[in-house]
């Protein structure tokens, strides 16, 4: 009983445990990739309107010439695909404080990152269409070119918490800011699938 | 992003004593990162645009009247300055000032020490302010929608795009705001109806705006790149007319149905009744406002098309379930009225001004809906706009006259302020009801649409008339606003009206007017959605108690 007695006083004498943190940057970024998705997906809607009208007056989608191939765009799929672990792996290191597979994890999703907007470009190389030539090729640079712009931004986020990491700023105790930039970089993946789906896939 | 991060440990550290003095004057607006100086900007310009945009639709009803004889700048400058009317009523004037009186007010409410994202939401006030100057320069140089000269209608469409980004960046501080900083003991079942109104409408803004920036998007590159597959300069309002006409109309209204909220217990002297049950309904009303899959008119090549399944059938529920809302909430505060003991302050009187007219404007769309009236496309969707828009005006009026000592520190004029927003209100029905009338009984088209080209020739004079009282109106409006702007310039003079100048319930009016940085020294106990009224009754009954004993 005594050392319970004296264990009690310890527990009490110790200061109080920090309030938990809100979580400021996780629900500010929650709301930001939704908004973004829906710029993303606002075009998805009318390509696929669209598409939908010029099949249904028995006309063919794809301007003549063009060459839409389905192997850079599955390439870029799979590599964003590849990425969604990468970036859960720099979180669970960050939890565990494992700095050096944190690190080691940036760089590979920023590497799969760049390997993606390089595969879109090479799509864009190969595609064969201006973008004034049709209606068909204008929604295509727009849509590809805005999730071009969209993992720009998530690897530009990524690239600041991988720095804050390095600086010690993020631990397992405070990684929230992590945890937001993967949150946004698992919807960039996921608008890219609906992307890919409608524009590489169905053509 | 580092930047925005942890607003309170700023605040906080804002509040220490400083070595070097605080910056003053311009360095002080410029680069604020205070809620209340945002809050104070956004309010202030909305108004000066709103009077612009009540002064453009004058001018375009009287242009309307006898245009043959009596033109001030002709038919084809006059449907441009319509579009002016429109975008600046809703872009730079309405959307603008409910997200600055969020940004100074919900802070307070939710008992946080500043904004979540303080420097994104003065980045936010400085991109819209920029923004909104080039959408109205691009009309001065022949741009905006049906403008001539390409490159300035380019300039209308970037800008307006900017605008939508700007707007979305300053209403994702506020929700995220109320979501993750509110007081302990504040769970989102106790958040006021002002804060709850701008998470459930805020939400629906998020993801409506970008909606519309996508769309605009494409719009400039299909003008710029020569396709013009979506219309080119013609077609460009196509692009934007959409978020004026029900159902996405009513999401502008969801914050003025939480300001109201907000006013009327407090001069009821009473809680309100199913606090619940009214989030319920804020709740369903912003549902109900998310209408971006409903752009009338907006088919993909330009034509007046719509896809015929969704207007056999969401469209038609929507519209007759859009009143449900109003109705509950209008049954809910007038319950909180009759079982209270009313103070008829200046809040109060515009708050029921702003019901009224929102409650007109959502009845005149469920008329809409009715297929045999053949309503759409016609004025009386101009009217609905006006009733509904001007109505959420009226309720940001009611909201800064309410909360003007934590904006200003300072009460501002009873008389102006409710003579500003009676006119207000009469002039937004004088300009809506001859609309209704020449949409419904004389088949006048919106003026973007056609002009007057639907009306048969015998009924012109008539229609031509309804047009200039309508203009009219709108002149009263910016009459209204004003002397409602004046009110603001001429706030009281002398001491400040305290911290709780109306017996408030929620916790902004547990601090000082106008708040010190950091806002709160101490919380009072939030065990209910009315912290102040519990603690004031409290109180009371405690005092009765001792009373009662001593005698």
């Amino acid at each position: 009983m005594a050392t319970a007695t004296t264990d009690l006083e310890v527990f009490t004498g110790a200061p109080p445990a920090p309030p938990p943190r809100p979580r400021v940057l996780l629900a500010g970024t929650t709301l930001a990739a939704g908004s973004a998705a829906m710029v993303v997906l606002t075009l998805i809607a009318i390509y696929a309107r669209l598409r939908d009208d010029v099949i249904g007056s028995g006309e063919v989608w794809l301007p003549e010439g063009s060459n839409l191939q389905l192997t850079p765009g599955s390439m870029g799929m799979a590599t964003l695909a590849l990425s969604l672990v990468t970036v859960a792996w720099i979180v669970q290191a960050l939890r565990n404080d494992d700095r050096g597979h944190a690190l080691m994890a940036f760089a590979i999703s920023l590497l799969l990152g760049a390997a993606y907007i390089n595969g879109v470009a090479f799509g864009w190389q190969q595609l064969g269409l201006g973008v004034t030539s049709s209606t068909q090729a204008l929604l295509i640079y727009t849509i590809t070119g805005l999730h071009v712009a969209m993992t720009g931004v998530g690897m530009l986020y990524l690239a600041v918490m991988g720095f804050r990491s390095v600086g010690g700023q993020l631990t397992g105790r405070a990684a929230e800011g992590v945890s937001a930039a993967a949150l946004y970089w698992y919807v960039t993946v996921g608008v890219y699938a609906v992307v890919w789906y409608t524009i590489t896939i169905t053509k | 992003m580092t930047v925005t991060e942890a607003p309170r440990d700023t605040a906080l550290e804002a509040a220490a004593p400083s070595l070097s003095a605080p910056p003053t004057g311009l360095a002080a607006v410029v680069g604020s990162g205070d809620p209340r100086t945002i809050g104070k900007l956004f309010v202030g310009t909305s108004l000066l645009f709103l009077v612009a945009s009540a002064v453009a639709g004058a001018l375009v009803g009287i242009e309307q009247y006898d245009s043959a004889g009596n033109e001030i700048f002709g038919a084809a400058t006059a449907v441009r300055v319509f579009t002016l009317h429109e975008t600046t009523l809703l872009f730079l004037g309405l959307l603008p000032l409910l997200v600055g009186l969020a940004t100074a007010v919900v802070p307070l409410q939710v008992g946080a020490a500043t904004l979540a994202f303080p420097r994104a939401s003065a980045a936010a006030y400085w991109v819209w302010l920029v923004s909104g100057g080039l959408v109205l320069a691009s009309y001065g140089i022949d741009g905006g929608p049906y403008g001539t000269e390409l490159d300035a209608v380019g300039l209308y469409i970037a800008g307006l795009v900017t605008v939508a980004v700007a707007l979305t960046v300053a209403t994702i501080s506020v929700v995220t705001t109320v979501l993750t900083l509110r007081a302990p003991g504040m769970s989102l079942r106790r958040t006021p109806l002002f804060s709850w109104s701008m998470v459930v409408g805020g939400t629906v803004w998020l993801l409506t705006l970008p909606v519309l920036g996508g769309v605009l998007l494409l719009t400039y590159l299909d003008l710029r790149y020569g396709q013009q597959f979506l219309g080119g300069a013609d077609g460009v309002y196509d692009r934007v007319a959409w978020l004026f006409w029900q159902p996405t109309l009513y999401m502008a209204a969801v914050p003025a149905l939480g300001i109201i909220a907000d006013v009327v217990p407090v001069f009821a002297r009473r809680r309100h009744q199913r606090h619940a049950g009214a989030m319920f309904l804020l709740g369903l009303a912003a549902a109900l406002g998310f209408g971006a899959w409903a752009q009338l008119g907006v088919s993909i090549d330009g034509s007046i098309a719509p896809t015929p399944w969704l207007y056999d059938g969401p469209w038609i529920v929507v519209g007759v379930a859009a009143v449900v809302p109003v109705l509950g909430l209008l049954g809910l505060w007038t319950r909180t009225l009759a079982k209270g003991k009313v103070r008829l302050g200046t809040p109060l009187i515009l708050a029921q001004f702003a019901g009224l007219l929102m409650l007109v404007g959502v009845a005149a769309g469920v008329a809409t809906v009715i297929e045999d009236l053949e309503l759409v496309g016609t004025t009386w969707m101009t009217a609905q706009t006006l009733l509904v828009l001007t109505g959420a005006v009226v309720a940001g009026l009611a909201g800064v006259a309410f909360w003007a000592p934590k904006l200003y520190g300072k009460l501002v004029p009873d008389g102006f302020t409710r003579l500003g927003g009676t006119l207000v209100f009469l002039g937004a029905l004088v300009a809506a009801v001859p609309q209704a009338v020449a949409g419904l009984a004389f088949d006048q088209a919106r003026f973007f649409a056609g002009g007057v080209g639907t009306v048969d020739a015998g009924d012109l004079d008539t229609v031509e008339t309804l047009d200039l009282v309508s203009g009219v109106g709108l002149a009263v409006v910016a009459l209204g606003l004003l002397v409602a702007g004046l009110a603001l310039a001429r706030r009281r003079s002398g001491e400040g009206p305290g911290n709780d100048p109306w017996d408030g319930h929620t916790l902004e009016w547990a601090t000082s007017s106008p708040p010190a940085i950091g806002h709160f020294a101490s919380l009072p106990p939030i065990t209910s959605e009315a912290p102040l009224y519990d603690a004031r009754h409290a109180a009371q009954a405690a005092a009765t108690d001792s009373t009662e004993a001593s005698s």
